[in-house]
C-alpha cells in the first residue's frame, strides 16, 4: 500500500470515529464534558500540528550553522564563472 | 549558530508557536473540566471562537497562497510576452 492509501486510510478510520462519538452513534452516555473537548480535536489537531510546524521551522532557522568560508568561497566561484561565460561569449 | 536576525526571527517563531500552542490547549481541552464559576473563563473567549477561528486563519492563508501563485503566474506571463 502506496504511503497516500495508508495516510488516506487512517485519516478516514480516525475520521468515521471521532464522527461517530461525536453524534453519539454508539450509544455511548459520555459525560458533557467529555463531549465538549470532543468536537473541537479535529480543529484542535490541525492547530498543534501547525503549531509543531512553525515551532520546527523556527528553532531549526535559528540553530542553522553559518559558514562563513563556504560563503565567500561561494561567491568568488560565481564572480569566476560570470567570467568564464561572458569570455565564451553568453550575454546576462 | 546562525547569528542576528536569523536567531531572533527562529526563537521568535518558537515563542509564538508555544504560546498559541499553550492557549489553544487550555481552552480546548482543560477548560470544560474546570468549575464554570472559576475566574479563569474571564480570559477565554466562548467556545464557538475555538473553531471559527482556525477556520478563518487557515482560509486566509489559502487566499494569500493563492494569491501569490497568481501574481507569480502574471508577472511570469508578462515577461515571456515581452520576450516575444
Amino acid at each position: 500500500m502506496t504511503k497516500l492509501a495508508q495516510w488516506l486510510w487512517a485519516l478516514a478510520l480516525l475520521g468515521s470515529a471521532w464522527a461517530a462519538l461525536t453524534m453519539g452513534a454508539l450509544g455511548l452516555e459520555l459525560p458533557s464534558s467529555c463531549q465538549e473537548v470532543l468536537w473541537p480535536l479535529p480543529a484542535y489537531l490541525l492547530v498543534s500540528a501547525g503549531c509543531y510546524a512553525l515551532g520546527t521551522v523556527g528553532y531549526r532557522l535559528a540553530t542553522f550553522h553559518d559558514c562563513e568560508d563556504a560563503a565567500r568561497e561561494l561567491q568568488d566561484q560565481i564572480v569566476e564563472a560570470r567570467a568564464d561565460l561572458a569570455r565564451r561569449g553568453l550575454r546576462f | 549558530m546562525a547569528t542576528g536576525t536569523d536567531q531572533v526571527v527562529g526563537f521568535g517563531l518558537v515563542t509564538v508557536s508555544l504560546i498559541i500552542f499553550a492557549y489553544y490547549t487550555a481552552w480546548v481541552i482543560l477548560l470544560p473540566f474546570i468549575d464554570s464559576q472559576h475566574v479563569i473563563h474571564k480570559y477565554f473567549l466562548p467556545r464557538a471562537y475555538a473553531i471559527i477561528i482556525p477556520l478563518a486563519a487557515g482560509l486566509l492563508l489559502l487566499l494569500f497562497v493563492g494569491l501569490f501563485i497568481t501574481y507569480v503566474m502574471l508577472k511570469s506571463q508578462r515577461v515571456a510576452k515581452k520576450a516575444q
